[in-house]
């Protein structure tokens, strides 16, 4: 799995059905833009893990859903300040 | 998904049944990587799309027999190469 930056929603009137009304978002992954479909609510400039290939359908609903990546979590703090442990609410909780 | 613009349609009547009559579109990368794609949503020359790939573009086409590994998932209303 990755780990990128939101950019800005993707707007796309004319596009498949199979997305139903899902968000797209363009997503940063260092220097290459991506679009991912959005299934858990992220706004730009949150840092979220990408998933891709077959995980990233189920995870965007359905086996059959037409996504070749999808993000499935935002990460509370990244980059990480500490260099050593763990990285998690835990740490700095 | 990958953004790419659409240079111009594909004319190939030699094919398998497997790609049926759907549009093939070729596109290509700010980078000038090219490749083809089936087209479900009509996208013209000079468009910029996301297109799906892998397994998951047999389902964009809405007909998962369809044999393809890139699809376009939709043209982009406003895009600005990096």
């Amino acid at each position: 799995m990755k780990i990128c930056q939101v950019e800005r929603p993707l707007v796309s009137t004319n596009r498949i059905p199979g997305f139903e009304h899902k968000h797209l978002l363009v997503v940063r992954d260092g220097s290459s833009r991506q679009v991912a479909v959005d299934s858990v609510g992220c706004i730009p400039g949150d840092w979220v893990i990408c998933v891709g290939s077959s995980a990233a359908r189920e995870a965007a609903g359905s086996k059959e859903f037409p996504s070749d990546l999808t993000i499935v979590g935002i990460i509370d703090r990244w980059p990480p300040e500490s260099e050593t442990g763990a990285i998690g609410p835990g740490e700095h909780g | 998904m990958e953004v790419r613009q659409v240079v111009g349609s594909l004319v190939c009547t030699q094919r398998i049944p497997g790609l049926a009559h759907v549009d093939l579109r070729l596109v290509q990368d700010p980078q000038g990587h090219q490749a083809v794609a089936t087209d479900p949503v009509g996208a013209r020359p000079g468009d910029w799309v996301f297109l799906v790939s892998g397994s998951a573009a047999r389902y964009a086409m809405g007909n998962a027999d369809i044999l393809t590994d890139l699809t376009v998932g939709g043209v982009i209303d406003q895009w600005e190469p990096a």
